[in-house]
């Protein structure tokens, strides 16, 4: 989606088309959602700051200055909330209880016919089971990095420099070092 | 982005998260469903301070952890806000500047609660479930002001 495009599902929304408003929600929900993982939130505290974000924008839609960089302004948005949150459960020991790494979830059962198309399910859940195991093994930057790129649809890097409060220049360039070290990772 | 073999690494990467840590549905729920919160109608009181943000470390350290103060702004008045946690309920305590009646709307996940701001401009609400919650102020009949919505904060 072109920024001006989504310049114009902002003004859209402001003036009050629900259409527009779930537009938004559909592109920049998976960044929400990436942003509260990349700070290890818990699903619990993840849903408290996707919704209060959400409800902010609700409430600014119609005076945000650059329509067209919505993502960046609820980025930002979201980052904060995580803070927010980290830091009133701060007397809450950090756990790394997001999985980054999760080995309970198989259960295939695959019906015949069915045999083949399962076994290379089964070759893709591998795979990305592998990837997501290496991306735990990276330092938190990279990690946290990552995270946010993998945010379907993909972010734009002003929308993942403001979920890291990092200069939009330096997004490149660490993307494609912590990108390495995985390769490293992975063998 | 330039393309590839980042490009293709960075696609294989989202495919696992899609697989391995999608996006819950109830917070596309949540997230459709905060556009009929809106109210434009008020005037919006945004944020100015939030002790959980804008305090240095030590000084959080120091305060007590289970008090938050948040503030919020118009051009005509302020509302400040005392959270405080009574297990996983949240009683919030407010005070409007300069202090007047009005009648106070707590929006929260729940519904919304309704109680009174005193001549002092003092007002009380609790225990609320821990959440999203924003404030509207109506102003006692007569009053010169709109009403006021305040940012939506989460407690």
């Amino acid at each position: 989606m072109e920024d001006a495009d989504i310049g114009w599902l902002v003004t859209a929304a402001a003036d009050g088309d629900k259409a527009a408003w779930q537009a938004l929600v559909r592109r920049f929900a998976g960044l929400i959602w990436s942003i509260t993982r990349a700070y290890r939130l818990s699903a619990a505290d993840a849903a408290d700051v996707s919704q209060t974000t959400w409800l902010r924008l609700a409430e600014h839609i119609g005076k945000i200055n650059n329509p067209d960089r919505v993502g960046a302004w609820l980025a930002t948005a979201a980052r904060r909330e995580c803070l927010q949150n980290i830091r009133a459960n701060a007397r809450i020991v950090p756990t790394d209880d997001i999985t980054w790494f999760d080995d309970t979830a198989t259960g295939d059962d695959p019906t015949e016919g069915a045999v083949l198309h399962a076994e290379r399910e089964r070759e893709d859940a591998q795979r990305a089971k592998a990837l997501w195991a290496a991306v735990a093994r990276l330092p938190l930057r990279c990690r946290e990095l990552i995270r946010i790129l993998m945010a379907s649809p993909p972010p734009s890097y002003a929308e993942v420099a403001a979920a890291l409060d990092l200069p939009v220049g330096s997004i490149g360039p660490t993307r494609a070092r912590c990108l390495q070290r995985l390769r490293g990772e992975l063998g | 982005m330039d393309c590839g073999p980042d490009d293709e690494l960075a696609e294989e990467l989202r495919q696992s998260a899609a697989q391995l840590d999608p996006v819950p549905p109830e917070l596309l729920q949540t997230a459709a469903d905060a556009f009929s919160w809106r109210d434009i109608d008020s005037e919006l009181a945004e944020m100015v301070f939030d002790s959980l943000l804008d305090s240095d470390e030590a000084t959080l350290v120091r305060s007590s952890m289970d008090r938050r103060l948040v503030s919020f702004k118009t051009p005509e008045l302020s509302i400040d806000v005392e959270v405080t946690s009574t297990g996983s309920g949240r009683d919030v305590m407010g005070q409007i500047v300069p202090p007047q009646r009005a009648t106070v709307q707590v929006r929260h996940r729940e519904g919304m609660a309704t109680t009174d701001a005193d001549e002092l401009g003092r007002f009380r609400c609790g225990p609320l479930r821990a959440g999203p919650m924003s404030l509207r102020l109506i102003p006692a009949a007569g009053g010169p002001q709109p009403a006021v919505v305040t940012d939506w904060v989460s407690i």
